[in-house]
Order: structure tokens, then C-alpha cells, then sequence
């Protein structure tokens, strides 16, 4: 019953975005976990040997008690990896065919995400908005707050100018200097090519970089009636089109798109997961749990 | 192929709002903003291309349907041979008039006739016809030539006046009812006389096709006229016999005239008849024996047309007839001036007997021709009863109304009061007679009526009565009832010479003689008339009282025959002559008739129609009967046929397939998801 607290147009209707979150996440986690243990932070991982410096607390002093050695009881909670989210805001992310623009469902998920890292995970996480440069970066933290900044971040995110992925990346590699989740939300209106050669360097400092790719259903399987005349929301540019093109040349090159972006993505090592607005989150945050346990 | 309406091709410039439509109008559309235009291209001349060759067929099938209306609208119709040979319909007319009888005529048409009959094909229908006075069908649209050739041999000659009038209007009629072409073939002398007075009488309907096959050529004829004899007679020797002998085309030339009584030539003339015109031939007496008399004046014509040499007329000589003169014992001019113009009349037949209302009592009216009452106040009721129903039995009544008439409440007989009395003396003047109806017999010499001044008149409603003559101010002054078999002539004023001055004029003998014989039933017991008028055998309004009395006619022909059934004898109301010669007749009020029937003397005239206005009638076609005896070569009529029933069913047919292509192209897109 809570599933359908994860429909994009059930959460159009909330305000805020952190009763968003709250709502997405909850629902999702009382969906997976049926049990009343299960509980991230609280999860045992490993044990390591104590090195000075340490935190005492962690000290596992009931193994002491019965071998004399020092370990540290570590949970999976404290895996402590960090998540940075990258936003495209540009005004291609405006686009809507129903309730839910790819931006609102952007924020969504972002915010979800945040939520669940944050409230849930305890893990550090932050934001970078960006179009055809920086906009706005967080920097990802634990501190009390930072859920709330980050949300305000998300709001304060409205798109515009158009996407260039070269020239903001170049920062990217400036503020991502410890390894975590790196996740970029966009509609990747790019070459797959320049795509992947861009955001794969981000992979360097060892972090799992995930591409949520965010389409509107309708530039999908687009609909015209008649020769149209198509207006570009970035660049203003005008071109007319007659209904038969859409009908099959531009979806196979959209398939095609989608192919190469799966492709390459894969080929650079890079997780791929194409979100379509009017689908449910729950993939965004299956995968990121997903790649959560790794805990690099 | 042409148009009925051409104008409405100007609709054909419709056409242009489906070129604009499809090809000349820019396309308009609201931008829709996209994401990006990375996977789109360019379409617009593409695009443009493809809509034109997506919509050619729905474009064409528009300017189909507007093309359609407009042609629609204008009604096309093609030429086109309006039925095949196997549908046309022969149709043999001869001419049996009584000129047809000149020479071989009458059988020259019925060999053409029947070579034409022959010469058809055997698929071919065919009909035959005569044309006499009128138009008679021998038989119905056949293909069997042995019945059309019995048909065409079985026409006789006749005795009346041919009338192409009445071949025109009998083509009209049966077009109504045969759509197919008709190739009427006309046998005929082409007889000048036998055009209508107005040549569209004659024209064709436009389906038939007239081949005039003329069968005569203009020839002399000595002809008589007519003859002017009296009816009945008193006294021979005082009854003239004036014919006229004439020549048609004829040199001047001697010819005998004979009158001949009862088949024995009773006097013979010679005569001059100059050329080409005519003489009048005088026979002082006419010595005929009591009762009705068979007599024909007679020429030696020697001409080819000897049936036209005799004319006849019957005489009745009997002993003077009696009028009853019913007066006023205080009047005696009106007895007075009635009974000179009586006496003067030509050929008087009458002798009057005068009595006072009080004598009239005992009198018999049946016993005279007619009574006369003359402004009398009353009569004794017995003598009414008699003479009512007398007049009931076919008897007739004059009555003069002065001004004593005016005292009773109810004129006798005529069964009215007067409604006024008009005394133009007491306005100083007096009134004359501004109508006269110079069709009724009293009134057939109506001259000299204007001059007559008329001091007073009694007013009656005409009702069902004939107004014969009317005062000018519309007063009526003679007036005829008829009431059973019998008349009433009112006369609304007096034979006296004081309410008016007419007995001073010379019109009040013929009025008096032709009153006289119109009510004494002398005009329809004898003389003479022309083939296919009509006799009055009895009464119509009062057949039923006629029928229950069991009074029939008796009617035998010139041949010895009674043309009439029993049942048609006590029935019928009039009969046509249409026989020369002589007809004896019993009419109902048991009065006997010897009436001569002559040809219309139109007839005796040979003269041809001219060739350009037989030209004209058969529609240029070629008249001379050798080039026309062929109907298989005869040209086929083309007719107009029009397509518009077929337009129509194009424009259904385009506009159903339009609405199909339109909803299949216009329709709402369906993506498959």
C-alpha cells in the first residue's frame, strides 16, 4: 500500500521535499524490509584490529574479555561512504508531457536519496548543480543540517542555460576528492561518447559512479498529429518536423542512444539506469542500496 | 453533347477552393518546445511533398465532387437516337374527307398505304388511322400486317371536311401516352381547305416525324354552292329556289342546272359560270306535293369530281299553320301589328287567330303552333293548365309583357313575377336595346334593333333563362325559358306600338317570321345542313321526365338504316350527321323530320396546300412520296437525353469515397505504445 507513495504523480501533490523524501523512503524501506530488526546502522560487518587513533567506543570489550585482543566491531552503517549527487538543471529538465517535469523527478529522487543516505545511512552526502557550469555546491557532510540544505539546494535548483558536461566536470574532479557514490542525474542530451569520456574520470578516486538518465515517456515514443514545427528549450532553435520522422526515425535513433548509453556506460565501468518520469523511484534507490554494501 | 444550363459552368471556378485547400494554403501549427532537437531533422520540404502525394487521391476525389456539382447543375445532355429502330411506331394516316372522293384519290392513298406497310420492318409496330372531321383509330399499335392491311382496305370515303387541326391535336394526344419516336405517314389531297385558321393547330409534337405523302393534284370543279330554299311552304308558287353554282379553278363554261323533286327533274337552267367563279341560278316555284319533299339542285359538271354536283334540301308543304294570339279584350293593336308581320314574312306558313282572355278558355293549344299571349293579365286556369302542359309536351309560348301584365302577382306560364317596371316615357326619354345575342334564333336578323325606342319594360330575373337581347341599360328584353321539351319567349314589353315603337320598324317582320318558325319547330323539321353537325333529339334537362313517358326518336339514314340502337333511340340527346343525303327523324314531341345532309362546299375547293408550307409542316422533310415510302432509311429523331440522374450518382458515389479517405487521413492518429 505504501508502493504507490513512490508514484512521481502521487508525490507531485506534496509540498515540501523533505516530506518527499520521508514518504518515498519510508514507503520503500517498510516495502523491502518486512522485518522489525533489519536496520542498516545497527547491521555487523567485520571486525578490525584496533590501531591507536581509534575510537574506544567501537572497541568490541566483550571479545576482549574473552580473548584479550583489541578489535573494533564495525557496522555496515559505518561503512561511512560518502554520496555526491550531480544535477543537471538545465532547461532541458523543464520538459514535461504529464504532471511530473524530468526536473521535479530529478528532485525527487535526489532528495529520496539524500534522505535515505542521511537520515537512514548516516553517510555524508552532497549536491552539485550544474548546467553549462557549477551552480551550486554542497559539500558533502553528516553535519546536523545537511539534510536540510540539501534539500534547499534541490529547490533552489531551477533550470536553466543548456548542458555542458565538459566545462563544469573539469570542478567535478576538484570537490570529489574522497571515494563514495557519485551519482549524476541528467537527461544526457549528449553524444554517449562524450558522456562516458567526461564523467568516466570521475571513477579515478575509486568511487561507484552511477548515471541516472531521466526521460520524459514522451521523448521516448514522441506523438505529432502533423507536421510540427519543434522549438529546442535550450537553444531556442526551430525545426519542422512531419509526423512519420517521429514515428520511425527518431525512435531508432533514440533506441539507439539508449543502447550506446548502456554500452559504453558498461564499458567505462559506469552503472546506468535510465528513469522515465512516469515510473515509480524505487529503482533509483534500489540501486543506490545496491551499491551501498560494497562500502568502498 | 451540350448543357441545358450552361451558366452554372461558371461553378466550375469552385474548383480552385480544393487547389487552395490542399496545395496552395500554408500549413500552420503551434511550436511545441522540446527537450532537444538531437534526434530530429529537418522536414519541411520533405514534409510538404509528402502531404501532397499523401492527399492527391483526397484531393482529387474533392475537385471530383466539386467538377460533378457544377456539371451537375448545368444538366448535360447528349444527342442520342431516342429509342432503337424496333421502338418506333409506324403510323398510317389517310384522309377520307369528302374531297378524297374525287377521282381515284381515296384508293391512290390506300395502295401508298399499304406500300408503306409493306416496306416496314416486320419488328416495326403500326397503326392506321382515318382522318375525317376527326381523328379515328383503326387499330391499336400492332405488328400484324395482315389486321393493318385489312384495316387500310377497309376505309371508305366519307362525307366530311377534313381538318389537319385535328391530325395535330390526335399526335399530341397519343404523345402523351408513346414516348417512343413516331414516323406518322399522312395519305391525304392536301387539300387547302383542311388547314386550321392557326398553322400551330397542325405543328407536330417533337417525337413524331410527318412524311406527307400527297395523293392529288389540283383540278377544275364546278361545284353547288349552296342553294336557299324555304323549309316549309303553303303555297308553291310563291317559294323561290336560289342556288349558287361555282367553279373552282375552272375556265368559263355553260352548265345545266336542274332542280330536281323527289328524283324527277322539275326545272333545268343553263348558266354562265365565268372563270373560276360563280353564279347565282333562280327557280321560280317549287311545285312539291304535300308532306316532305326530297329535292337537289344538280349541275352537269363533267369534272373529276362528280359527288359535289348535287346539293339537297327538303321541303315540307303542308296547309298554313295556326298561331294562337291570345290579347286583352280592350287590346287590338297588338293583334294588329303581330298578325301583319306575320302575314308579311317570306314564305308565310302562319295564320293567326286571335281571342280574347275570356275565349281562351275553351281553346285547345295543342292544336297550333305556338300561342301568343300579349300582356295579358290573366288567363283562365284551365287554358293555363293545357298550356303548360302543352309546353312540357314540346309546345312553345311567345308572351308580350305591357303593363297590365304587370298587375298579376305571376306571369302565366313563365311561372315569374316581374320584379320591376322601367317607364322611361316618365323620365322624358326612352331606351334602346344595347345587346342582342344574334346566336338565338328569334334574333338571327338582329339589324335595325338599335333603332327601335323602348318607353317601357318590365323587369324579370333571368335566372336559368337566355338573355336574347338587352336594353342598354341591361334591362333584359327577350328572354327564352325552356321548361320540359317546349320554350317561353318573353318578350318584357308590347306588341302595341305604345310601349315601344318596334312593330313601326322594318326588323319586327323578320323578328316576328323568324320567332314564328323558331317556335313553331319549323327550323328543325326540315331544310338542310352540313355533314357532321349535330341534332337535338330531345331535351337534356328533362330526360328523366322524357324517359318515364317512353318517348323515343326515330332516326333512319341516308341508307335506309337506323344508325341509332333501340336503347340509344330513348336515350340519346343529340345526333351527329355524318353522312350526306337525307336523314328522317321522329323526334320525341312526335313531330316528324325530313332533313338533307350536304358535304361542307369548303370541301369542293381542290386547291393544294402549297409546297413551301407542307415544307414547313413536315419539318423540311423532303414531301415527294417516292423518296419518303422508305422507312427503313428514314432519318432516327435524335433526342436529348439527360445526364443528370448519372451526375447525380457520381457525386453520391465521390462524396461517400471523399468522406472514406478523408476520415482515414484526417482522423485521429492512433500511436502504437
Amino acid at each position: 500500500m505504501m508502493q504507490r507513495f513512490l508514484d512521481p504523480a502521487v508525490l507531485a501533490g506534496i509540498s515540501g521535499l523533505d516530506l518527499i523524501a520521508k514518504t518515498v523512503v519510508d514507503g520503500f524501506v517498510a516495502g523491502l524490509h518486512r522485518s522489525p530488526d533489519f536496520g542498516f546502522s545497527q547491521e555487523f560487518a567485520e571486525y578490525r584490529a584496533y590501531t591507536p587513533g581509534d575510537d574506544l567506543r567501537h572497541v568490541d570489550w566483550n571479545l576482549f574479555a574473552r580473548t584479550e585482543r583489541c578489535y573494533l566491531k564495525r557496522y555496515r552503517g559505518e561503512t561511512n561512504s560518502q554520496l555526491t549527487i550531480l544535477l543537471d538543471a538545465s532547461n532541458s529538465m523543464n520538459y514535461r508531457s504529464h504532471r511530473v517535469s524530468k526536473m521535479d523527478y530529478a528532485r525527487y529522487t535526489a532528495a529520496s536519496l539524500f534522505y535515505l543516505a542521511i537520515h537512514n545511512q548516516r553517510d555524508p552526502a552532497g549536491l552539485i548543480v550544474f548546467d553549462d557550469e557549477v551552480r551550486n555546491y554542497i559539500r558533502p557532510s553528516t553535519r546536523p543540517g545537511q539534510l536540510h540544505r540539501l534539500l534547499i539546494g534541490l529547490e533552489q535548483a531551477e533550470p536553466k542555460a543548456r548542458t555542458d558536461f565538459m566545462k563544469p566536470l573539469a570542478h567535478f574532479q576538484e570537490f570529489l576528492r574522497r571515494r563514495g557514490v557519485v551519482l549524476v542525474i541528467s537527461d544526457f542530451y549528449e553524444s554517449p561518447e562524450v558522456i562516458v569520456k567526461t564523467i568516466e574520470p570521475l571513477r579515478f578516486h575509486g568511487s561507484d559512479v552511477v548515471l541516472f538518465h531521466v526521460l520524459d515517456p514522451k521523448e521516448i515514443q514522441p506523438e505529432l498529429r502533423g507536421p510540427s514545427i519543434l522549438v529546442d528549450m535550450e537553444t531556442e532553435q526551430r525545426l519542422e518536423v512531419i509526423p512519420e520522422y517521429v514515428k520511425g526515425e527518431y525512435r531508432r535513433k533514440m533506441d539507439g542512444h539508449l543502447q550506446q548509453m548502456r554500452e559504453r556506460t558498461r564499458a567505462a565501468g559506469l552503472d546506468y539506469h535510465l528513469l522515465v518520469t512516469d515510473k515509480p523511484l524505487d529503482a533509483a534507490l534500489s540501486e543506490y542500496l545496491f551499491l551501498r554494501p560494497g562500502g568502498r | 453533347m451540350g448543357f441545358l444550363a450552361p451558366w452554372f459552368l461558371a461553378g466550375l471556378a469552385a474548383v480552385g477552393l480544393p487547389v487552395y485547400i490542399h496545395l496552395l494554403r500554408r500549413h500552420t501549427t503551434t511550436p511545441r518546445p522540446v527537450s532537444s532537437l538531437m534526434f530530429f531533422e529537418r522536414g519541411t520540404q520533405s514534409s510538404t511533398r509528402h502531404r501532397r502525394l499523401r492527399y492527391l487521391l483526397l484531393f482529387s476525389l474533392r475537385t471530383l465532387l466539386v467538377l460533378l456539382l457544377a456539371l451537375a447543375f448545368a444538366n448535360p445532355f447528349v444527342r442520342r437516337s431516342s429509342a432503337a429502330a424496333s421502338e418506333r411506331l409506324v403510323l398510317i394516316a389517310i384522309d377520307n374527307s369528302f374531297s378524297m372522293r374525287a377521282g381515284t384519290r381515296l384508293a391512290d392513298a390506300k395502295q401508298g398505304a399499304l406500300e408503306v406497310l409493306a416496306s416496314r420492318k416486320p419488328s416495326e409496330r403500326a397503326q392506321v388511322m382515318v382522318l375525317g372531321g376527326e381523328l379515328q383509330v383503326l387499330t391499336q399499335p400492332i405488328q400484324d400486317a395482315g389486321a393493318l392491311r385489312r384495316a387500310v382496305e377497309s376505309i371508305q370515303s366519307g362525307d366530311s371536311h377534313g381538318n389537319f387541326g385535328e391530325l395535330g391535336r390526335g399526335m399530341r394526344a397519343l404523345t402523351e401516352t408513346v414516348h417512343t419516336p413516331v414516323e406518322l405517314h399522312l395519305f391525304s389531297d392536301m387539300q387547302s381547305s383542311n388547314m386550321p385558321g392557326n398553322f400551330a393547330d397542325m405543328v407536330m409534337p417533337g417525337n413524331v416525324s410527318l412524311m406527307l405523302h400527297p395523293v392529288a393534284k389540283a383540278m377544275p370543279n364546278w361545284t353547288v354552292e349552296s342553294v336557299e330554299a324555304p323549309g316549309q311552304l303553303v303555297d308553291p308558287k310563291r317559294a323561290r329556289v336560289l342556288a349558287v353554282v361555282a367553279g373552282h379553278q375552272t375556265p368559263a363554261a355553260t352548265r345545266t342546272v336542274s332542280l330536281v323533286i323527289n328524283g324527277v327533274i322539275a326545272a333545268t337552267k343553263k348558266v354562265e359560270v365565268p372563270a373560276d367563279g360563280r353564279v347565282t341560278v333562280a327557280f321560280e316555284s317549287l311545285d312539291v306535293p304535300y308532306g316532305a319533299s326530297r329535292c337537289e339542285v344538280r349541275i352537269d359538271a363533267a369534272d373529276g369530281f362528280s359527288a359535289d354536283d348535287a346539293s339537297n334540301f327538303a321541303v315540307k308543304r303542308s296547309d298554313p299553320e295556326r298561331v294562337l294570339f291570345v290579347h286583352q279584350t280592350s287590346d287590338s293593336r297588338s293583334q294588329l301589328y303581330f298578325g301583319a308581320a306575320l302575314a308579311a314574312a317570306a314564305q308565310s306558313s302562319f295564320v293567326l287567330q286571335s281571342v280574347n282572355v275570356e275565349q281562351a278558355a275553351d281553346v285547345d293549344p295543342t292544336k297550333y303552333a305556338f300561342v301568343v299571349l300579349s300582356d295579358v293579365v290573366s288567363i283562365p286556369s284551365i287554358f293555363e293548365n293545357t298550356l303548360l302542359r302543352d309546353v312540357q309536351n314540346g309546345g312553345n309560348v311567345l308572351i308580350a309583357v305591357g303593363p297590365s301584365a304587370t298587375h298579376r302577382q305571376r306571369l302565366p306560364v313563365f311561372g315569374e313575377s316581374a320584379a320591376d317596371m322601367r317607364y322611361y316615357s316618365r323620365s322624358g326619354g326612352f331606351s334602346t336595346v344595347g345587346q342582342v345575342d344574334a346566336s338565338h334564333p328569334a334574333m338571327k336578323d338582329a339589324a335595325g334593333w338599335t333603332d327601335a325606342k323602348f318607353y317601357y319594360a318590365a323587369v324579370f330575373d333571368p335566372g336559368h333563362s337566355r338573355v336574347a337581347a338587352r336594353l342598354a341599360d341591361g334591362t333584359p328584353l327577350l328572354l327564352d325559358k325552356q321548361i320540359g321539351q317546349g320554350h317561353v319567349l318573353l318578350f318584357a314589353s308590347g306588341f302595341d306600338n305604345v310601349t315601344n315603337d318596334l312593330p313601326l320598324h322594318p326588323t319586327f317582320v323578320p323578328f316576328v317570321d323568324h320567332t314564328a318558325r323558331y317556335l313553331s319547330g319549323m327550323e328543325g323539321l326540315s331544310g338542310a345542313r352540313v355533314v357532321d353537325s349535330f341534332v337535338q333529339l330531345r331535351s337534356a334537362t328533362n330526360e328523366a321526365a322524357a324517359g318515364s313517358q317512353g318517348a323515343t326518336v326515330e332516326i333512319v339514314g341516308p341508307d335506309g338504316t337506323r344508325p341509332l340502337s333501340l336503347q340509344e333511340e330513348a336515350r340519346v340527346q343529340s345526333f351527329q350527321l355524318t353522312h350526306a343525303g337525307f336523314y328522317r327523324m321522329k323526334f320525341a314531341s312526335s313531330r316528324d323530320a325530313l332533313i338533307a345532309v350536304n358535304p361542307d362546299r369548303r370541301e369542293s375547293g381542290l386547291e393544294l396546300i402549297p409546297e413551301d408550307v407542307l415544307r414547313l409542316w413536315s419539318g423540311g422533310a423532303d414531301t415527294s412520296a417516292k423518296a419518303e415510302t422508305s422507312t427503313a432509311d428514314a432519318k432516327e429523331k435524335k433526342g436529348a437525353y439527360s445526364l443528370w440522374w448519372w451526375f447525380m450518382l457520381l457525386i453520391l458515389m465521390a462524396a461517400l469515397a471523399e468522406s472514406l479517405v478523408a476520415s482515414r487521413y484526417l482522423g485521429t492518429q492512433r500511436e502504437e505504445v
